[in-house]
């Protein structure tokens, strides 16, 4: 798995918890990630949703204008899936080197 | 390290827009457009750190872009703007630099156009999109450009009539200042119209597939200089030739026109 495999899945897996607004995605991501800028990451969150694993809707945002809010589509929680096991697969095979 | 540069908001939405407008697809980039307005617009958002947090807009912009498509385009603009940069060259220099031996030197702008009309009406009917009502700016230049062909031929019209010619025949070689005006006003009109014609073809793939309309209709009016300017400089004064000159070069240019207005029409619908 890439950097860029790694950030997919935490961006599902953060969808997965709850529909969010695009900075309640980003943050996250980028503290967990400090050397890879927001852009990076609004780009897979976009790709993402091109290739059909999230879906975007416009709803109230505390108190202010309305906010786009993403949420995971059915699609997208198979993906997460495939994307869990990649990541155990890799952790294991990692972990057989010995390597914590 | 290179500290990042420091931009406002408006600076960073600004230099992103244009970024993201240039490079993907029309609905792509009003999408991504809004996103980063929310993202950069958020109360919690530092400006001082907006580079360092989202990177240069250019950068974000190139992260977003399908590079195929991209390529694509780039493709045809460079094609588009190859043609237009043949039509300033022709009409500056008065000299190609090209040569086909099956056509006459006064056809190779009329071969740009006919290469460049049927690629960009193709491209932006395709890929390119309307955006609200017709642009004022646009009906304004469109007029003006509509009006400064109709008066080039026109005053071609004069200038090259039978009657004027026997006069500048007989004037020779003192120039008459009719002739002066009427080359002064196919180079500069020629060259204007050909950046013109560039600027809409930049604002059509950035805002509005209608702006293709300017491209259009102001290379029809530089492909109409530079044929006249062409076929000037191989003009004799003869009798024969003062007697033909007027017709031949009209059945020519008004079917060039004609196409031109079509293709204008065909870019505004």
């Amino acid at each position: 798995m890439l950097k860029k495999d790694l950030l997919e899945l935490c961006l599902l897996q953060l969808l997965a918890g709850g529909d969010k607004y695009g900075y309640e995605v980003l943050t996250p991501l980028r503290a967990a990630f400090p050397d890879t800028q927001e852009s990076a990451i609004y780009a897979l969150l976009r790709g993402l949703g091109k290739e059909g694993y999230t879906e975007w809707y416009m709803a109230p945002g505390g108190g202010g204008p309305d906010r786009k809010y993403y949420r995971i589509t059915s699609a997208g929680q198979t993906r997460l899936e495939e994307m869990r096991n990649q990541w155990r697969n890799m952790r294991d095979a990692i972990a057989s080197f010995g390597v914590e | 390290m290179k500290q990042p540069k420091s931009l406002t908001r408006e600076q960073y939405l600004k230099q992103f827009s244009r970024a993201v407008r240039w490079r993907l697809p029309p609905q792509e980039s009003e999408e991504a457009i809004a996103d980063y307005r929310e993202l950069i617009l958020l109360e919690e958002r530092d400006e001082t750190r907006l580079v360092e947090e989202l990177g240069e807009p250019v950068q974000a912009a190139h992260l977003l872009t399908d590079v195929r498509t991209y390529r694509r385009w780039l493709k045809v603009f460079a094609v588009l703007a190859f043609g237009l940069f043949l039509i300033v060259e022709w009409v500056w220099t008065g000299r190609y630099s090209l040569t086909f031996a099956a056509l006459r030197a006064w056809w190779y702008p009329v071969l740009v156009m006919a290469a460049g009309l049927p690629l960009s009406l193709y491209w932006f009917r395709r890929h390119g999109q309307k955006n609200g009502p017709l642009p004022r700016r646009l009906a304004l230049l469109l007029a003006a450009v509509f009006l400064f062909g109709a008066g080039t031929l026109a005053w071609n019209w004069y200038v090259l009539s039978p009657r004027f010619l026997d006069f500048y025949r007989e004037t020779y070689p003192v120039i008459p200042w009719q002739i002066i005006f009427h080359r002064e006003l196919t180079i500069n009109g020629g060259i204007v119209c050909t950046l013109l014609a560039f600027a809409g073809l930049v604002l059509a793939k950035c805002y509005d597939r209608r702006w293709l309309a300017l491209y259009t209709l102001a290379l029809t009016v530089a492909v109409l200089c530079s044929f006249i300017l062409f076929h000037m400089r191989r003009m004799d004064l003869s009798y024969a030739m003062a007697n033909s000159v007027q017709t031949y070069l009209f059945t020519r240019l008004i079917p060039i026109g004609a196409a031109g207005l079509i293709g204008t029409g065909v870019a505004l619908c």
